[in-house]
């Protein structure tokens, strides 16, 4: 009986080698096929942190093996229906040293390998080049301080439609459901790169299974880290931590590109007139936030000395790329003065009635609706005013477009995060809906004199 | 309960009857009850979030609830099995038999033992309420990190309100039960010689007297970030919202121990009545725990790693947290060795004890693995740690609180319960929670984040698997209900002692006991040691 009950252990613990045998093998490069276990990445770091994963998870397993073998043998081998006799042993002062020391024994072995990969993980000195980047609700952006640029990024229109309540849209059908974003970080191979990573408003964190882990962004506050992919490709990660209403709704899409492609991009971007280009195929974008210009030179921050946490002391601005009018200012490479005022970028110079209540209304879905409510009638606990009757949307267009450009409170500055063509539209469209009918058409020039 | 209606008769006192009864009572064993009735009712109405929760989940694409309403069930469904089923569950099994397990009539502070009860159903309608106000409840989760907790609508101060009045009545518990361990133990029983139930609480009241005073301050600089124009969390004002965080988990990692502790306390019950063996290793179980305890006090940034701390930082936190994997397994080490050459038989409480023992371990080896700073870079705010924390809570807390249920039902209430129910009960719910929770490792480890109502479709199979347990597991929990009800209502008679290798001093008291529980102290010839003849 004592083999019978040996053998019981051991095909359980083969059947749990086999599991976990299984989701090893599945072992999956990159999030895009990571089915059963974490996935071994593309950068330094990731392949670092996938070791210490495993060799933990198997010590945990073997260890499990011995102490769950223990335990099964004594519950066949000294059951009472068998006819076991209870001993009345309870002490053994030498069991007690051996299973304090054995564990501690283990426990510095593993320390050791995960300190050293720590270590190694945090010195984000000498980078060659830094990329802010900043968490909003619900959306990502992503500065690119050597090159003086930014950009939005948010959840794809195609995935923000089919996860609304009863879309009626199977998400299968999306591509990349949840995982594509309008505009995604473009990142040459090969080259360190620096992440400062920061909030403008709650908590979010940037998590990139694909380059070992994530960092919290912190409003008021930046922490670095750093990546350096090895090989060309998309990762797709998300936001990790509890951000609010649509915290499972903004996703992070990266674009590794040869260096050499890099370039070529950013070269594009700088051409583009503040339209963002495709890095898939290098088409100009017509929709969506634009890419802003900056005239401040942040390459004097190459220098700053390493460190987890850098507090500011101060809350981070919100965008730096503030004033449109200035962005050509000191931009050497940028050959096209327009592409500072991404007013220019995609509308028409004059909206009517019918197109701008239309793109107004698509503009309010996408970005004002979450606090205003989808029917405008807005949510006071957050500060949210209803528009029906609201003393901006009736009063003067004036007042209206300087609260959008400014926010106020808990409304955020739009200025920075649309152009004058959608924020032209989107004020039309409140000052005519929800029962309001003060009949103005709002101009991307009355914005673009806003500014 | 003729026994019981005959002794205070016999005392000559007046007890109001019915509801007054109960709104009245300084009686340790009805507060006991009230606790655990409470409790049941909580983990009903926490689990019917959870029920929820995992149907949203059940496939991609939002089926159910609006994404604010998702966040506002993980929350509450978080707030209210913590706060609600878990920990009150314990005081009730702390208020039923620590007096009784020491020889004591009774809790040394009855009055306030009254009140200390009473304030939870008030703190509950509160919190509970909130969910029906303008803006909704909480929904920035359990830890309540600004700036989102400050996003909250007018359930705001409520909840803060709630949070406080949870914390008042767990002080007073707590207080409670150290008087009566220091003050009314039975003469010669000296403090090694307790119960490790007693034990267990005894080093629990400490720590919940230690840290809820921590969590009310936290909550209330919130209050005052929010109404009173003060900057504790503000980097505007020159606050830090991760000071928060820190302060939040100074209290957070010792109240994961204040819901485990207890549980090792009754598993050390269990294992030894139903291996017929004495507990081994008592003295070094005694150690283990008041050392976990010690280090629950230096461990807290593990919540927190990803946060953006100094190397040193990460460093220390990783060792210390790596530290308590070693008085935890020297525990289930003991355990295991009191089950060696023992006459071991499988009652529905042993079953609970043994399925404690095995999914606990499995998820203190997830907690290993979290500790490792590395890897926690990817495991944090993932469904790992979901799976991981569900482990230690569901099948470590919660399966030792219903197999506390099964072995002490039969001493509460004079009945056995029905023995093939509780078996069903206990395999329904050991099978299924396995389908619940193990699936969700590895989604995790895939790159599903928690606390989202919608996922990419690469996750959509395990989450369904995932969540046909998580119903089934919700269904057998009704058998629980069941099961309690009609052994509280009728059943076999049981005798003083229904369990042939029990020992301690509550096993000398008929079923159920009599009125104040020992009128006299036991004497020291009844018994010498908790687990020795």
């Amino acid at each position: 009986m004592g083999l019978h009950t040996t053998k019981n252990a051991a095909r359980a613990a083969i059947l749990l080698g086999l599991v976990l045998a299984t989701g090893a093998a599945r072992a999956a490069k990159t999030t895009a096929d990571a089915v059963f276990n974490m996935p071994e990445g593309v950068t330094p770091t990731s392949h670092d942190v996938y070791s210490v994963h495993m060799m933990v998870g198997w010590v945990c397993f073997w260890i499990g093996v011995v102490v769950f073998g223990v335990m099964i043998v004594a519950l066949f081998r000294f059951r009472k229906s068998r006819g076991a006799q209870a001993a009345q042993f309870h002490d053994s002062t030498f069991l007690e040293i051996a299973w304090t020391i054995v564990p501690v024994i283990i426990l510095v072995a593993m320390a050791i390998p995960a300190a050293k990969t720590l270590v190694r993980m945090s010195d984000a000195s000498d980078p060659e080049m830094s990329i802010k980047i900043t968490g909003y609700q619900w959306k990502w952006q992503y500065d690119y301080l050597q090159d003086g640029f930014s950009f939005f990024s948010m959840l794809a229109a195609s995935s923000d439609q089919a996860s609304q309540l009863h879309s009626g849209i199977d998400p299968a059908s999306v591509p990349n459901y949840l995982r594509e974003v309008d505009h995604p970080l473009v990142v040459p191979t090969g080259e360190k790169i620096r992440l400062l990573i920061t909030s403008d408003d709650v908590i979010h964190s940037w998590w990139m299974p694909d380059f070992g882990g994530k960092t919290d962004a912190n409003p008021g506050f930046v922490n670095m880290t750093w990546i350096k992919v090895e090989e060309p490709g998309v990762y797709r990660g998300a936001c990790a931590e509890l951000c609010g209403r649509w915290h499972g709704f903004m996703p992070i899409v990266v674009v590794a590109k040869s260096p050499a492609d890099y370039q070529a991009w950013v070269k594009a971007v700088k051409a583009a007139n503040g339209k963002y280009v495709s890095p898939y195929d290098g088409s100009l974008e017509d929709v969506g936030s634009p890419v802003v210009f900056e005239t401040t030179n942040y390459n004097g921050m190459m220098g700053t000395p390493t460190g987890a946490a850098v507090p500011t002391g101060s809350p981070v601005n919100p965008p730096v790329a503030a004033s449109p009018n200035a962005g050509a200012v000191g931009q050497a490479e940028n050959t096209n003065p327009k592409a500072a005022a991404p007013a220019a970028a995609a509308a028409p110079a004059k909206w009517d009635m019918q197109t701008a209540m239309a793109k107004g209304k698509q503009v309010y879905a996408q970005n004002c609706a979450a606090c205003h409510m989808p029917d405008g009638s807005g949510n006071t606990e957050i500060g949210a005013p209803a528009f029906k009757a609201s003393a901006i949307a009736n009063g003067p267009v004036a007042a209206h477009i300087e609260r959008v450009l400014k926010g106020k409170g808990a409304m955020p500055a739009w200025g920075n995060m649309l152009n004058d063509a959608d924020i032209a539209a989107v004020i039309t469209f409140e000052r005519n809906s929800f029962g309001n009918h003060k009949g103005d058409v709002v101009q991307p020039s009355d914005v673009a004199a806003a500014r | 309960m003729s026994a019981v209606t005959l002794d205070h008769d016999n005392h000559g006192e007046h007890h109001p009857s019915g509801l007054w009864r109960w709104v009245t009572t300084t009686n340790h064993k009805d507060i006991g009850t009230l606790y655990l009735l409470f409790s049941l009712l909580m983990f009903f109405i926490g689990g019917s979030f959870a029920m929820v929760i995992r149907a949203e989940l059940f496939k991609p694409g939002m089926q159910f609830v609006d994404p604010v309403m998702f966040n506002q069930l993980t929350t509450m469904h978080a707030l209210v099995m913590i706060f609600g089923a878990i920990m009150p569950a314990f005081v009730g099994l702390a208020n039923w038999m620590i007096p009784i397990m020491i020889g004591a009539p009774d809790m040394a502070l009855p009055r306030m033992n009254n009140w200390s009860f009473w304030i939870l159903p008030f703190a509950f309608t509160l919190l509970l309420g909130t969910l029906l106000m303008p803006g909704g409840g909480p929904a920035g989760g359990w830890t309540m990190y600004p700036p989102l907790m400050l996003q909250t609508g007018t359930a705001f101060p409520f909840v803060i309100f709630a949070v406080h009045m949870m914390g008042i009545s767990s002080v007073m518990g707590a207080i409670n039960i150290v008087v009566t361990i220091l003050n009314l133990r039975a003469p010669k029983m000296t403090l090694l010689k307790m119960p490790l139930f007693v034990w267990s609480w005894f080093i629990t009241a400490y720590l919940l007297i230690a840290v809820m005073p921590v969590l009310a301050g936290a909550v209330t600089m919130l209050l005052t970030d929010k109404y009173f124009g003060t900057s504790f969390f503000s980097a505007a004002g020159g606050g830090d919202p991760v000071m928060y965080q820190h302060i939040f988990w100074f209290f957070g990692h010792p109240e994961v121990y204040i819901m485990i502790l207890p549980a090792f306390g009754i598993v050390s019950e269990i294992i030894p009545t139903f291996s017929r063996k004495p507990l081994f290793g008592y003295e070094s179980m005694v150690y283990a725990v008041a050392s976990i305890a010690f280090l629950s006090f230096i461990v807290w940034a593990h919540h927190m790693f990803t946060v953006g701390m100094p190397l040193a930082g990460e460093l220390f936190f990783m060792f210390t947290t790596m530290l308590i994997a070693v008085p935890t397994g020297v525990k289930v080490f003991n355990w295991t060795a009191t089950l060696w050459r023992g006459s071991i038989s499988f009652e529905t409480p042993m079953l609970f004890a043994l399925a404690f023992l095995f999914l606990f371990t499995i998820g203190g080896f997830s907690g290993v693995m979290c500790a490792m700073v590395p890897a926690d870079f990817q495991y944090q705010d993932s469904y790992f740690v979901v799976a991981h924390f569900h482990y230690v809570l569901v099948t470590g807390a919660a399966f030792a609180i219903m197999g506390a249920v099964y072995y002490w039902l039969p001493k509460w209430t004079g009945h056995m319960y029905n023995e093939k129910l509780g078996k069903l009960h206990f395999w329904c719910s050991t099978i299924f929670v396995n389908v619940l929770f193990f699936p969700q490792h590895f989604l995790g480890l895939a790159g599903m984040p928690r606390r989202i109502p919608d996922y990419p479709v690469q996750f959509t199979d395990l989450n369904m698997l995932s969540s046909i347990g998580g119903f089934l597991f919700g269904a057998s929990q009704l058998l629980f209900l069941w099961v309690v009800i009609s052994t509280i209502r009728g059943g076999a008679k049981a005798p003083a002692k229904p369990w042939d290798g029990a020992k301690g001093l509550e096993w000398h008291l008929p079923s159920p006991p009599p009125h104040h529980s020992w009128t006299t102290p036991p004497d020291a010839e009844v018994w010498t040691h908790p687990y020795r003849d």
